[in-house]
This record gives C-alpha cells, structure tokens and sequence, in this order.
C-alpha cells in the first residue's frame, strides 16, 4: 500500500500548530497522528472524511461513512467500503486550527488479460427463433449490466434494433464467469406487435455478427484484452418440440471405460445440457462419471468411473432439457392451443439401453 | 384448456435432488448477516425485513429492532437521493445501484437497498430514511437474522456437479405468514414462484412453480413474472401477478398447494414492449385501485372493481397495445422506478429525472 502524504492547507493565516497534525492513507484507512492530546474522546467529532471532486470542489456532500478507532496518538478512520482506486477523498480536522487535505488514492493500473472464452451456441447456423446466447469470460466480470457492451450487426453492418430483451436483471452466474442474454420473445413470439412490425430480429437466410464491446470491465475493473465477435447465419426458425425418438445411442460393451454416446439431431442448449442428463443403473442409482459436451452440442458422452458392467441401464433426461429454440421435449416454445392437446410436461424421461458383454 | 390459462404445475424437486444437485433448503440463524448481493425487500411481521441476496440464492430475515425507525418517523423527500449515498459509501453516483424501496410500516421510515460496484469494489449497504430526510446506513453487525436457501446456491460440496443456475428474485411479498418469492432463473425462460412459511425453522419445500401465459392470438409461451401483490378477490386472497410484455393475472392463493394444478386469469393486457417494475394497491374514494410503474408505459391506476367478474383475455389483441381491464396513466408521474406504500393518502416514488438523478419522494395517491 503506498503511503501519501500531503502539504496541509491551513483554512487560517495564523501559525499553524496544525502542522504537527498528520494525516495519511494507510492499509485502507485515514491515520491522522499529532491531534491536540487529552482530547481523545473529541477526536472523532473534529475528523471529517468526504469524496472530493475535482470538477465540484465546493459541493456539499454528507460525509464518508464508517468507524474510528484510537491507539496511543493515532486516529484511524476506516471507511465501510474500501476507499475506491482512482478517487479522491477530502479529510478536514477541525478545531482551533482546522486542516484539511485530498488524498488521492491510485487508480488500478495493469494490463487486460480477461477475454471472452467462448460463447454459445458454438454453431455458426442459428434458428431464426433463436432463444439465448451465452458469453464465457476467462476471468470473473465486473458484474452489472451487460447488454450496453453486446450489439448485433447484420451483413450490411447496420445494427439491429433492440434484438436482445432487457430483462432488467444481470443474468451472470456465480463467479461472474457467464453472462447469459434473452433475444426479445416479444420480437420472437407469433402475433404480438414487435414481432409483427419488426419481424424476428434475426432473419433467415441472414448473415450477423454478434460484437462484444472490448470497455466492458472484468472484476480488477480493467477492460477486456480484445473486442470478440461471432459470425453467424440464420436458418428456419425450430418450432418442433424434442424427441427423443431421434436421438442416437452408442452404448459401450461390458469391461469397457468407453464412453456411452448420446447423438442428438439437432444442437441443444449447452447450459442445461451440461446438468440435464445423467445415467442410472438397473437399481435406479445414478453412476458416477465425466461427461462431455461435444460436436457443436449435439453429442453428449458419457465416461464412468468404473468399467461398464453387463446389464441394463437408463439415460435420465430432465424435462427442461431444450434446443437452441427453447423447444422442450413434447412441448414447443410455443404452442398453438387450438391445436395442440397438451402432453403433461415431465419431470424426467428415462430411456433405457443395454450394454452387453463385448463378443469374441 | 382455455387460452388465456396461466397454467401453474407444482413441481417437487426432489428428482432434481436426485440427480445430484443441493435441493434441501437449509436454515440458519445468527448475528451479523453478511450479505454479497440485496434486493428486493418486503417487509414481513413486527420489525422483520425480508432481504433477498440473489448471489448467494438465500433470503435473510431481518430482525432490525431497534434500528426500525430512525429520529423522526415518516420519510422526508430527499432530491438526488443517488448522489448522497454514493457520498456516503465514498464512491461516485455511477458506481452505485438502489435495488428496492420499502416503507417500514410502523414508523413509515424509508429502506433503500444498495448494491455498489461494479468492479474491484462491490458491496452492499441498507439505508434508512426518516421524517427528517436524515439517511443512515442501517448497521447489521449487531442484527439478528435468519435465512433460508431457495436453491440452486453454489453447491457446497467441490464433487459435486455445480449448478450454474441463478434464481433471481424479482419480487417478494408477505401473505398470511408465508414469504412468497417470484424469480426467473439464468438459464430457463420461466418464471419460478416459491413460498417460504416463516419463520424459517418450519420451512416446508417451498413450492417451485412454472407460470405460462398465453394471450398473444393463439400462441401461449413461457414468460417471467416480474412483480405481483397480494389482494382479496371478492373475499378470495389471490396474488395479482405483471408478466412481461405485459398481461395482468390473477390467481388463487389457497390453490397453491403442492401436487395442485392452478389455472390463473389473464385479466388485462397492458402492452408489450415493457416490463413491470412495482405494484401497491390502495383504496380511494371508497374503490380499490392498482397503481403500477413500468419501464416504458408510465404509472397505471387500474380499478379493482372488475378484478373478479373480468372474462379471461382470449383473443389475440390486434394493437398490441392493451385490452381487458382498462387503465389510466398518470402522466404526472415520469421516471418511476421505485414504488411502495405509504400511507391511506400517499406512496413513495424514487423516480428519475431528466438530468439523470434519482429522487425520493412523497406524492398522493391518485
């Protein structure tokens, strides 16, 4: 932690005694040391901690919140948040000769490593009712709002209007590694005005680029390495519910560490895919392993820790399970309800396979 | 199945427990929340303040005590509200976000809740204004709380296989001793309504809700649920829930029961391209009334008279603009983005101005 120190600035032309106060920025605190001793209780009243703007010197502003604590001569006030890098804090100790003085505290300085990792769907041919899209970073983010930093150009470079929903809430995940946006349903649903005015935002037969804003700022507050874009076509919009019908299943042979192979016809969500499938065995207990996620997220494998053995097994998929579409098994994003006769919508669905002893 | 339905399917999550994610909600009590993220707020039973912390997947109940009411009761406009909690937080007003509004309803006293950040320097803070404008930052080190898990937290065990879902709370209110939470998850385009019993060492399950509307001609689609209160329907408690985009439904509190489907009612269209931020109910003139800010539709007051004999809204609304129960717009009222009760005569905005401050203050109810 650097140490600054200051020249004070005496509010009075008179000899200033109060040269003997001293006031630094010290592991995060304001010390103040040479305070008019036998006064220990008034301390804290004559200490006075506020922002200072260069551009509204004179504003009046409430004072820093936060606690004082007191050892031998040594005032220390520490703020209940840490004072923030690249701001300036005015500290006026009052009394029979009042000082005041700025301290500047250090703006982060250091080079931008955070970069976009990669994004998903990885595809670069999305439907035209393409629900999602989300950004990984290499390193945590700065959180907040994170659509001012994504704009989506079309083949002309002109950018589209308002493609993406403002839910109004930052759809990060924990570490603030994953940022997750909406296309506007309201563009996307059938029959609702923005979609009939300004049809979906993406178009079929279209080419787009997705362009992530480089200034968008990582947990240090620093700015990203590089700006990242996707390329991207559009095809036919996916209105059809999964079916698990067409999927295809690889089961290894008994012995083997072979992974267990799910082929999907079509790419799914890869978030949800990544916690919606699981294998159980005959006695229903789910096996441990390493799955993955390959093949522009239409192959899912599955890896045990132990060898198979013969025997009967399920795949265990969860009903939230979607494409890139929002499409669910047995129930499309949307649903024409004159038409359709609506299935109950499943927790899970369990399709069985077999792995068999390998033949010689 | 009627157009209009906004089907509710009471999920239990045991399967989902099953499959190895952390679904037991877990219940703790201490001194000294500790807070990474807060808001919304709701106020609950005597001096308890409900805090959602969406980081952290968890809801604290705050027993604030004394720290309840300020000096002087009542809440007293305060201009660039904004700007004076940056000061006090020793950071610019860009730096901070206010996440809620609630009165407390005893001394009338205003709770703002505070994220700062972003960047290298988040935190939290819950302030408190009183009749006299002074604004405290409400200290928690001494407070008692309890909280509850409302799923999908960051699992506790490293083997486990994380979850990367974050359920975030949009609104909560308390009815009739329970907590009821509405939020949409991260990954799933739905919303999620969940009720908590309090206090919290009785916690049931909660119940995980899905609600689909269906209003647009023939399509019906998922759709997050943004704020809702609670209000009798001739003599039914219901909740009145804002859709996105923006239907008006209402269902049946007592129909919310595990292993119960619940087919709610779309009773006004208010238009698309907006998103509701708040709603309060009130009563004038002898009539009951909505008043409800949105992010591109102004204040609505929307009688409640109709609430129980409105037909559920099954054509498609060719103008996308609005149909069912109609509303009135008070056009006096601009920027609003936080709303909650006052008193018989008033309510609280914290609205925004043309020069990009946020004030707090005090309006009567029109």
């Amino acid at each position: 932690m650097r140490v600054l120190t200051f020249a004070v600035a005496s509010l009075f032309s008179t000899l200033a005694t109060a040269s003997d106060v001293r006031i630094a920025l010290v592991a995060g605190t304001v010390e103040i040391t040479g305070l008019p001793p036998g006064e220990d209780d008034r301390w804290a009243e004559l200490v006075r901690v506020t922002v200072h703007d260069e551009r509204t010197p004179n504003a009046h502003r409430p004072a820093v919140v936060g606690t004082y604590e007191i050892e031998g001569d040594v005032l220390r006030f520490r703020p209940i948040f840490a004072f923030a890098p690249g701001m300036s804090y005015r500290v006026e100790v009052e009394g029979a000769e009042p000082t005041s003085t700025i301290l500047h505290v250090p703006a982060n300085v250091g080079v931008p490593v955070t970069r976009v990792d990669r994004v998903f769907p990885s595809t670069d041919l999305l439907p035209e009712n393409q629900l999602k899209v989300y950004i990984h970073f290499s390193a945590s983010m700065s959180g907040g709002d994170g659509l001012r930093f994504v704009r989506l150009v079309d083949e002309n470079g002109n950018e589209v209007l308002d493609p993406f929903l403002p839910l109004g809430e930052h759809f990060w995940d924990h570490d603030r590694r994953r940022y997750t946006i909406f296309f506007d349903p309201g563009r996307v649903k059938r029959g609702i005005l923005p979609n009939e005015q300004l049809g979906r935002p993406i178009q079929e037969g279209k080419r787009y680029r997705l362009l992530v804003d480089p200034d968008w700022r990582d947990a240090q507050g620093l700015p990203l390495a590089e700006a990242f874009e996707k390329s991207f076509r559009v095809g036919e919009a996916d209105e059809e519910p999964l079916d698990p019908a067409t999927w295809s299943l690889t089961a290894p042979g008994a012995g083997a560490r072979e992974p267990f192979i799910v082929d999907f016809a079509e790419p799914l969500d890869h978030e949800i895919l990544v916690r919606a499938l699981e294998v159980e065995d005959a006695s229903g207990a789910f096996i441990s392993g390493q799955h993955e996620i390959s093949r522009n997220e239409t192959r899912w494998s599955f890896s045990p820790s132990e060898p198979w053995r013969e025997g009967s097994y399920h795949l265990v998929v969860l009903g939230i399970l979607e494409d890139l579409a929002g499409n669910r098994i047995g129930r499309p994003f949307e649903v024409d309800v004159f038409e359709a006769v609506r299935p109950e919508e499943q927790q899970s669905y369990r399709i069985p396979f077999a792995v068999v002893p390998v033949s010689r | 199945m009627k157009l209009n339905a906004v089907t509710i399917g009471l999920a239990a999550l045991a399967l989902v427990a099953g499959a190895g994610y952390a679904s037991a909600e877990t219940v703790s009590s201490d001194v000294g929340a500790s807070f990474q993220s807060i808001g919304p707020l709701a106020f609950g039973p005597e001096g308890i303040l409900f805090a959602a912390d969406n980081k952290a997947a968890t809801i604290y109940a705050l027993d604030l005590g004394s720290e309840a009411s300020g000096k002087t009761p009542g809440a007293k406009d305060v201009p660039a509200i904004d700007q004076k909690i940056a000061a006090m937080l020793g950071t610019d007003v860009r730096e901070i976000s206010v996440t809620d509004l609630a009165i407390e309803p005893r001394s009338k006293n205003a709770f703002v809740s505070v994220e700062r950040g972003p960047g290298a320097n988040l935190g939290t803070a819950l302030l408190r204004i009183d009749g006299e404008g002074t604004i405290d930052v409400v200290s928690l080190d001494k407070l008692k709380y309890t909280k509850v898990q409302i799923g999908n937290a960051p699992e506790a065990d490293p083997s486990a296989r994380r979850d990367p879902r974050a359920a975030t709370v949009t609104d909560m209110a308390f009815v009739n001793g329970r907590i009821f939470i509405a939020g949409l998850s991260n990954e799933e385009f739905a919303s999620k309504l969940r009720s908590v019993a309090y206090p919290f060492d009785k916690v049931d399950q909660g119940t995980s809700v899905e609600i689909y509307h269906g209003a647009h001609g023939q399509w019906e689609t998922r759709s997050p649920v943004y704020t809702f209160v609670p209000y009798d329907v001739d003599d039914e408690p219901h909740l009145i829930a804002g859709y996105l985009c923006t239907p008006l439904v209402k269902f049946p509190i007592s129909k919310l029961e595990a292993g119960q489907k619940l087919v709610g009612t779309t009773i006004a269209e208010l238009g698309n391209r907006n998103r509701p931020l708040d709603m309060i109910v009130y009563s004038k003139g002898g009539k009951d009334y909505l008043l409800m800010s949105n992010t591109s539709r102004g204040v609505m007051k929307i009688p409640t008279d109709d609430f129980g004999s409105q037909e559920g809204i099954t054509k498609h609304v060719p103008d996308g603009n609005q149909a069912g129960i109609a509303y009135e717009t008070i056009a006096e009222l601009e920027g609003v983005e936080q709303l909650d009760f006052y008193d018989e005569g008033h309510t609280i905005l914290m609205s925004r101005t043309g020069s990009g401050a946020l004030n707090l203050h005090k309006v009567a109810l029109p």
